[in-house]
């Protein structure tokens, strides 16, 4: 009894379109809802965590010097051989490197060079932009990566930026206070 | 003197109807990608002007600097004539469409149609017929088996469904003792025909799905497993041609809907313009095809198929038959 009257209603609701409407309701509601884009690169940009492993940057100590001792230890341990120092011996004896290449066309960000510097000199920090239309230009040498920035305290947020045609995305404000963008994921 | 004048004011409507129909899809693309968008949280085109509303405008000119390419096997007059078969008559329909009675300008009546033929229904359904020619010549001339599945597909299509369309309609004329839309529309001051008519309109719509080649019923051009049907091998400003004319008849099923089922120019309630009231109830019908489109996946062919002959057709003759049991 129950069954037959289950099938009717089924049937009465084929005939009155009821699926194809809760259907048409369902894409109603979604073109209501908040678009998850992030308008990347014009308005917005994510500001990855500070976990996030991205282009590498060397680090100075107190005094301005570079920390890095030239033991060549993330040049042995990266798996595609993609670091080059050369070391060389400053006039109070202490050891640096002369030329510290990195070819991040090769690199493939595993985090190995920052975990096996005795220094502490080496790091993976949130900068992900470094496209280029030549292999070459991806070579980056020892003064390029002191001037890259360092690791930001915080992250994991959208912050208001612009394009710039002449370099890299301007970000307008570093602290994420922008929006938290898995605010507008909707999960039914 | 008179004739001068009046063959001027007609020559101006066309000229009038013709850019309209021409520049229409610019925006109508824009809005379908928004509403896209919007259904899937994305946000459509954004970056081309302001919200992205002058994208239709490049991808124009993207369109037109487009290399056009004919395929080498082609049989190249069909390929070239096939576009211009397949926008013309969308066109040439609209002669016969009524916008409203009349408005006045400096005094002087100016009707707002070109023709107030009194078998416009007729012609209407005569001429749309004739789209499918374009359709198959340009299947069959790119000598591609896409193009050729898809031209067959939309033919058997479109002459399956043209019928029960044709036949949804009779109900229609019963009602206003006319076959002159404007006398439909007339007929309709008092109450809409959806009242009297729901058999009609449904099928009337479903048909007119399948007409526009609009999803569900967009077979011919079925991206996932032909390409894109009839005009796979089609680039440039010959591309345009047939999607110009897809949204014409889109317009054209829409503006169709309005006068026959939904009281054309007639308004209820609030008291506004009978043209905007018109525009309204267009914009609606063409926001329901563009909602369809990004709701219901694709009917199979053989669906389509028994859906045209066995569902559609039976009702819409029932409709005529429950139409003149009423009469009597």
């Amino acid at each position: 009894m129950l069954r037959a009257r289950d099938r009717i209603g089924t049937w009465i609701g084929w005939a009155f379109f009821a699926d194809l409407a809760s259907a048409l309701a369902l894409t109603f509601g979604y073109m209501f809802s908040r678009s998850v884009t992030m308008q990347y690169p014009d308005k917005e940009k994510w500001l990855p965590y500070s976990r996030y492993r991205g282009h590498h940057f060397l680090k100075r100590d107190d005094e301005g010097e570079i920390k890095c001792v030239a033991c060549e230890l993330c040049a042995r341990i990266c798996p595609c051989d993609c670091i080059e120092v050369v070391p060389y011996e400053d006039e109070k004896g202490n050891r640096h490197p002369i030329k510290f290449e990195i070819d991040t066309a090769r690199c493939l960000f595993c985090g190995l060079c920052e975990d096996a510097c005795p220094a502490d000199a080496i790091a993976l920090g949130q900068q992900y932009e470094f496209s280029s239309f030549s292999s070459r230009d991806l070579v980056i040498g020892r003064d390029d990566l002191l001037a890259k920035p360092g690791k930001a305290p915080t992250g994991g947020g959208v912050v208001a930026a612009r394009l710039n045609t002449k370099k890299d995305v301007l970000v307008e404000t570093n602290e994420p206070q922008g929006y938290n963008w898995w605010r507008n994921i909707r999960r039914t | 003197m008179e004739l001068i004048v009046a063959l001027g004011l007609i020559v101006f409507k066309v000229a009038l109807l013709i850019a309209m129909l021409l520049l229409l899809p610019l925006p109508l693309t824009w809005v379908e990608r928004k509403i896209a968008g919007h259904m899937q949280q994305r946000m459509g085109p954004m970056r081309v002007g302001w919200h992205g509303l002058l994208q239709p405008v490049a991808d124009g000119i993207k369109l037109l600097t487009k290399e056009d390419h004919i395929p080498a096997e082609a049989d190249r007059f069909l390929f070239k004539l096939a576009p211009i078969l397949a926008l013309a008559p969308p066109f040439v329909v609209f002669v016969a469409i009524p916008f409203g009675e009349s408005i006045s300008v400096l005094g002087n009546e100016i009707s707002l149609y070109v023709s107030d033929m009194n078998v416009a229904l007729l012609f209407v359904f005569s001429v749309i017929g004739l789209e499918v020619y374009g359709v198959i010549f340009g299947g069959w001339a790119a000598n591609s088996k896409y193009a050729v599945l898809g031209s067959l597909r939309t033919c058997a299509q479109m002459i399956s469904y043209e019928i029960p369309m044709g036949f949804a309609v009779i109900g229609v004329v019963m009602l206003a003792q006319s076959m002159s839309l404007l006398d439909i529309v007339r007929a309709q001051a008092d109450v809409w025909n959806i009242v009297y008519q729901p058999i009609g309109f449904l099928v009337f719509f479903i048909a007119g799905l399948a007409e526009a080649q609009r999803i569900p019923f967009d077979l011919a051009e079925a991206e996932g497993d032909l390409g894109a049907g009839f005009h796979t091998e089609y680039s440039g400003i010959r591309f345009a041609f047939f999607m110009v004319s897809e949204y014409v008849i889109m317009l054209l099923v829409s503006v169709l809907a309005v006068i026959l089922f939904f009281g054309g120019w007639n308004g209820v309630l609030i008291p506004l313009p009978p043209l905007l009231w018109f525009a309204l109830k267009v914009a609606l019908f063409i926001y329901l095809f563009m909602w369809f489109r990004f709701t219901f996946p694709r009917y199979r062919y053989d669906q389509l198929m028994s859906i045209g002959w066995k569902v559609l057709l039976p009702l819409s003759m029932a409709n005529i038959i429950l139409t003149g049991i009423a009469f009597i």
